[in-house]
């Protein structure tokens, strides 16, 4: 299907600086600074009360900054409202009017138009009908929105949103309504559909996976300041510190001290190089990331709890005298140990990271 | 096996109870007023209705009405929105005013305006000074149906606007839509049974105040007169026939009232449900 392209030429690059906002006294956004670029897909991942919806409804204009500015195309546009801002907004809940049918919701950004600029009713249908199909919503324009599922709401919203030829696109977790097997269709849709009209459009969600999935780069977000911003492989591999590994991925994390150059646990001294670092650490890594070492090697001992089938290997879940949380090691299916037996767990990849607070082991 | 006998018999008892009672106190007088209008025939009925002072009371009361509700109305929504959107300080303070007139007699509402524009009044001296007639005269019957009417379109609003989210207003705002297109077009259609539903009862007070409106009216025949209080006079003249007859008026319009009011919960009810 041809698809046009009303928004080339307008597609902008977004700038923050020193975003902050308060309500009351808790502090949603501290000295945000963010760019993205030009067609970029951006997602902000955090998890709840981190700010990122406050940061998208302060990009949108529906809330404002007390300090900072908002730059589309290196124009300042801190004072202009959502109105003014030309941006198409898909609401979490899709937000669609009720008492109007698909079409007409889809319109309305149309028919609201000052009369000057409003084009005729005809058109109005013609273009509703267009973004519908774009969409593959085509037959259902003259339904009522509580007629349709979550995934076909959601894209009525999407089609609505881009009637108005924004010139940004913000969506507040597309999917966070949707049940499991929608939420990966729509995710794919989602993908390809940015891909095919190359409008800058950012997310939020609380979900890694869809972050990683979908964004070209993720916004790890946490008590209203950015974590880390990079692609998924770099905050996936890369992550820089123990929240965000933690955040993005399934994540192991044992405390150890770091000393002469080696981790140590538990007075074993692992085979890890902790070179910059000195002190109580926390070695971090992902259930794939390491495998069942033979008697002798150097590795954290544990004893097995749970064997489960996963995705062609097995889960093994293990526990540490001492430690909250059982360890996670996935290994391929053969000879395994049974519950009940000792194990010597040896991380393959892993990342060190130095403890910072006692409100960061907690978190 | 006992159990369900005497959970049947509770059944039959409260059923009758209910029932007796209902008969009783509701549709015995409503047949009461029926039977003493058209007691000497439908001529007599007709003529009561016809006669220049009851025609005079029912314009009055129709004109009270047509400017307490639009007023009111406007009121409702202004508060209810202003509720229903925005924190601001003495919020709950005007929740609590906006219920006054139902926990306020009637009397004491009425009295209120007369202690204000009445001839020994605050105000008293200077509307005089300046031929102005509030007291006694049609003004006061306005402002004091607007006083005991003002909580119904609010009360029934305000719920209802607390219970939509912002979204709804946010996109329109989002899609360009201005503040007034956005009220016309997404605000009012969301809320138009809960609001029709107000403007109901809200007219039905306004037709039908008595107290409020007898303290502030003086009674005037064919100037001041409601149809409430053209009732009260012809009763006490012995005029039963002509009395009744008004009051057949009143009671038509409580069951014109009941049947729309039952339409709307319906219609309300299937759209509640449908919506969201």
């Amino acid at each position: 299907m041809a698809v046009r392209r009303p928004w080339k030429g307008r597609i902008v690059s977004i700038k923050l600086t020193t975003i902050s906002k308060r309500f009351g006294g808790f502090a949603a956004l501290r000295d945000i600074d963010l760019r993205a670029h030009t067609g970029e897909f951006l997602a902000l991942l955090g998890p709840s009360g981190s700010g990122k919806t406050t940061l998208l409804r302060i990009i949108a204009g529906l809330e404002f900054p007390d300090r900072g500015s908002v730059h589309f195309n290196g124009e300042d546009i801190t004072q202009l409202n959502v109105a003014e801002r030309r941006i198409g907004f898909v609401f979490q809940h899709y937000a669609l009017f009720k008492h109007m049918t698909v079409a007409e919701n889809v319109g309305f950004g149309l028919s609201v138009r000052p009369r000057r600029e409003r084009p005729p009713r005809r058109a109005i249908r013609e273009r509703a009908q267009e973004l519908l199909d774009l969409v593959q919503l085509g037959d259902l324009g003259g339904r009522l929105p509580a007629q349709l599922s979550g995934g076909q709401r959601q894209r009525v919203a999407l089609a609505r949103a881009l009637a108005v030829d924004p010139r940004l696109l913000l969506l507040d977790e597309p999917f966070g309504a949707l049940d499991a097997k929608v939420r990966k269709e729509l995710r794919h849709w989602l993908r390809s559909f940015h891909d095919r009209v190359g409008l800058t459009s950012i997310f939020v969600t609380h979900d890694q996976e869809e972050a990683l999935e979908v964004a070209d780069r993720v916004v790890v977000m946490r008590d209203g300041a950015i974590e880390q911003i990079g692609t998924p492989t770099e905050i996936y591999d890369h992550a820089v510190n123990a929240f965000v590994f933690d955040f993005v991925g399934e994540a192991n994390r044992v405390p150890v001290v770091a000393a002469d150059g080696h981790a140590i646990f538990r007075g074993r001294v692992l085979d890890i190089a902790a070179e910059a670092l000195r002190g109580s650490a926390e070695l971090c890594f992902r259930p794939h990331d390491a495998r069942l070492g033979a008697a002798g090697d150097a590795g954290i001992p544990a004893t097995v709890t749970t064997v489960r089938p996963r995705e062609g290997r097995l889960r093994i879940e293990a526990e540490i005298g001492g430690l909250p949380d059982p360890l996670a090691v996935d290994v391929p299916r053969g000879a395994i140990p049974g519950p009940g037996q000792a194990i010597t767990i040896v991380p393959t990849r892993f990342r060190l990271f130095p403890t910072s607070s006692a409100a960061e082991q907690a978190a | 096996m006992l159990a369900l006998r005497t959970s049947r018999l509770n059944r039959g008892l409260l059923l009758a109870v209910a029932l007796g009672f209902l008969a009783l106190f509701l549709v015995a007088p409503l047949a009461a007023v029926f039977a003493e209008a058209l007691a000497k025939g439908l001529g007599a009925y007709a003529a009561a209705l016809v006669e220049p002072d009851a025609l005079a009371a029912i314009r009055l009361t129709l004109l009270v009405a047509a400017i307490s509700v639009p007023l009111n109305v406007a009121f409702g929504l202004a508060a209810s929105w202003a509720i229903a959107k925005f924190e601001f300080p003495g919020k709950s303070a005007l929740i609590t005013l906006i219920d006054l007139p139902f926990s306020v007699s009637p009397v004491v509402s009425g009295l209120i305006y007369v202690l204000l524009f009445g001839a020994q009044g605050w105000f008293g001296p200077w509307l005089t000074a300046h031929d102005v007639e509030i007291v006694f005269a049609v003004p006061g019957i306005v402002l004091a149906t607007i006083f005991i009417t003002f909580p119904f379109v609010a009360r029934e609003l305000i719920p209802l606007m607390v219970e939509q989210a912002r979204d709804d207003e946010e996109a329109a705002l989002s899609l360009g839509a201005t503040g007034w297109q956005t009220f016309r077009r997404v605000t009012l259609p969301n809320i138009r049974w809960g609001l029709l539903y107000g403007v109901l009862l809200c007219n039905a007070r306004a037709m039908g105040e008595f107290g409020a409106v007898s303290v502030v009216s003086g009674h005037i025949r064919g100037k001041t007169n409601t149809m409430p209080l053209h009732v009260e006079i012809l009763y006490n003249e012995y005029n039963f026939v002509a009395a009744f007859a008004v009051a057949s008026l009143l009671a038509l319009l409580a069951l014109v009232t009941l049947t729309l009011k039952s339409l709307l919960e319906w219609r309300y009810g299937v759209h509640g449900k449908a919506g969201s």
